[in-house]
């Protein structure tokens, strides 16, 4: 069984973004000395296609992260969990901003990891510049059963069985395959650590990387700009900062809930 | 020739909080008289949605009603019944669709059926000319991103604007019965009995007190859940927490969780990252428990308390109690 991860990193959420901008002249963002790292939800679907090996030695894991070459050293992190093999599919010099065209090149690099996958997982949102398109769009583009903000996926009688709770319902999704499954970060599948030797091995090892052969790929979409924003200003924009002993602090704190407890009942 | 600006209601989803939102925020980006708005629902349902529709500001509103929708509706038969409607459409047109999961999975998909363009979650939508120029988050909400299209065909999620719409006066209204079947090998959920202890909705909750990486581990989310109770509120946690399995994931909010407008929301341990606050509603009244004076949560709190929360909670539970 084919089960292919797409993986996308992130900008460290950590690090503060004191400047983000696209580089003159070019729709490329310059991210330059700012560090990667995958994000909640690609750990999420890296961890569950790990947890499907393990389930089934059958399942053949294939992890790929498209990118140009300042991706390496985190293919080189998801290289030291052991899938069956991990590539870079080489996007240098392509813009993320049209949806329609990343689609096409991620549904390339899928058919560089295997003709026929059986399960393909993503995180819930694919890098910094996708709100959760990405992966609704490539399954529908691909012909591929679709299961959106899973949280948990299994295998019984050769179909995906994928848990997600969506609004008040909490649903189970079987899937014959090919499908796609999303897949949002839950205690249940928080990245394992990998084994240092396989870390060491993984750092030595030479970094696999496939050139699309894609040809032109038309693009509707252009980016005008990319620029840091502040939080939105709230309310008159200064907290009142409660005082005295903790006591008072508390007493005031309940009657400012009671009181907007009385003016949120219906 | 004009761009239509369509919305879209999903009447019966029952993981919308706000069906009319996309109709709001199409009234808003069209103009008066401009905005038109499809209502798919139940014929059972159909008559009161177009009122509301119209007091949201649609100008024209086309009623598609298929009595084969179930109850509640399943999101291929949504899918289904958009393609079958806009398939044959070839006017230039956005369409917007409410903001959450279902809104955001049926925006991308219909996109691949249509020939259109995605433009994702956006905050907000300007015509110039033929051209949109669509402002959305990018970076986990630090940053902003503003991209432009000339495609005659876009699709956009959009939530309701601060503003409130203005009511057409008399709107057009058409009637379409359609019976378009739902795939036999379409995948049907099975949907779990709902567990005796899962937590209050958050995304449709009046107040939220919800918690972060602060608080250390789930102790401090039985104190929370016990708080909330005492409120009538919801129990939200921060991405961290929920990563931590201190809250379920349905509770998560943030840029990548739900999205809450509540009258209140109580940020108890948390440092209130971008990435966080993008998912409260701006008109949210915020107020904060926190034992770092610098935590960014005092920057947008109106209300502040200064201390650990082992120290305030069990205090403020027994205030409310005694009050």
């Amino acid at each position: 069984m084919q089960v292919v991860v797409l993986l996308a990193g992130v900008v460290d959420p950590k690090w503060r973004l004191d400047r983000l901008g696209l580089r003159p002249g070019t729709e490329l963002a310059d991210e330059s000395g700012l560090p990667r790292r995958l994000s909640p939800f690609d750990e999420a679907a890296l961890e569950t296609a790990l947890k499907l090996r393990d389930a089934d030695p059958a399942v053949r894991v294939t992890a790929v992260l498209p990118g140009d070459v300042g991706s390496d050293a985190l293919l080189r992190g998801v290289a030291a969990f052991r899938p069956d093999r991990a590539f870079r599919f080489d996007t240098s010099g392509l813009a993320p901003w049209d949806p329609r065209a990343a689609v096409r090149l991620l549904g390339l690099a899928v058919g560089a990891a295997c003709g026929c996958p059986d399960l393909v997982l993503m995180g819930r949102e694919f890098g910094d510049c996708d709100d959760g398109v990405l992966p609704a769009a490539l399954a529908e583009a691909q012909g591929w059963r679709f299961c959106g903000l899973a949280h948990a996926v299994a295998i019984a009688d050769g179909r995906f069985v994928a848990h997600r709770i969506r609004g008040p319902r909490e649903e189970l999704l079987r899937l014959p395959p090919p499908a796609l499954v999303s897949i949002t970060n839950d205690r249940g599948n928080r990245l394992r650590h990998p084994l240092m030797k396989n870390v060491m091995l993984a750092k030595r090892g030479p970094v696999e990387v496939v050139t699309p052969q894609a040809g032109a790929i038309p693009r509707a979409v252009v980016a005008r700009s990319l620029a840091v924003v502040p939080p939105p200003q709230r309310g008159a924009g200064a907290c009142r900062i409660l005082s005295g002993p903790v006591d008072a602090q508390v007493a005031e704190l309940a009657a400012y809930l009671r009181a907007r407890r009385q003016a949120a009942a219906p | 020739m004009m761009r239509r600006i369509v919305a879209v209601v999903l009447l019966g989803e029952p993981a919308l909080t706000d069906p009319f939102g996309a109709v709001a925020a199409a009234a808003e980006l069209a103009g008066s008289g401009r905005a038109e708005a499809i209502l798919l629902a139940r014929p059972e349902d159909a008559e009161a949605a177009a009122a509301q529709a119209a007091r949201e500001g649609a100008a024209e509103i086309t009623l598609v009603t298929d009595s084969g929708l179930s109850d509640p509706p399943q999101p291929e038969h949504w899918l289904e019944l958009l393609a079958g409607l806009l398939a044959e459409d070839a006017r230039g047109m956005l369409l917007l669709l409410p903001g959450g999961a279902v809104g955001e999975e049926l925006a991308a998909r219909l996109t691949m059926r249509l020939d259109a363009v995605p433009l994702g979650r956006c905050g907000r939508i300007v015509e110039d000319g033929a051209r949109l120029i669509a402002h959305r988050a990018a970076y986990g909400g630090r940053a902003e991103l503003v991209l432009e299209t000339g495609a005659p065909r876009c699709i956009a999620t959009m939530r309701r604007p601060a503003a409130p719409p203005k009511p057409a006066a008399d709107p057009v209204i058409r009637r379409a019965d359609l019976a378009i079947p739902f795939a036999a090998d379409a995948p049907r959920p099975e949907v779990l009995p709902a567990a005796a202890d899962r937590p209050k909705r958050v995304d449709a909750a009046r107040i939220v007190v919800s918690g972060g990486r602060g608080m250390g581990g789930p102790e401090g989310f039985a104190l929370l859940r016990e708080l909330a109770d005492m409120l009538g509120a919801a129990t939200g946690a921060s991405l961290p927490a929920v990563d931590a399995g201190w809250a379920s994931v349905s509770q998560q909010v943030g840029q990548s969780g739900a999205f809450v407008a509540p009258d209140l929301y109580l940020a108890v341990g948390m440092s209130g990252t971008p990435q966080h606050l993008a998912g409260i509603a701006p008109h949210s009244r915020i107020a904060a428990i926190n034992s770092d004076p610098e935590a960014d949560i005092f920057r947008v709190a109106e209300v502040g308390l200064l201390a650990p929360w082992q120290e305030v909670l069990p205090r403020l539970i027994a205030t409310l109690r005694d009050g």
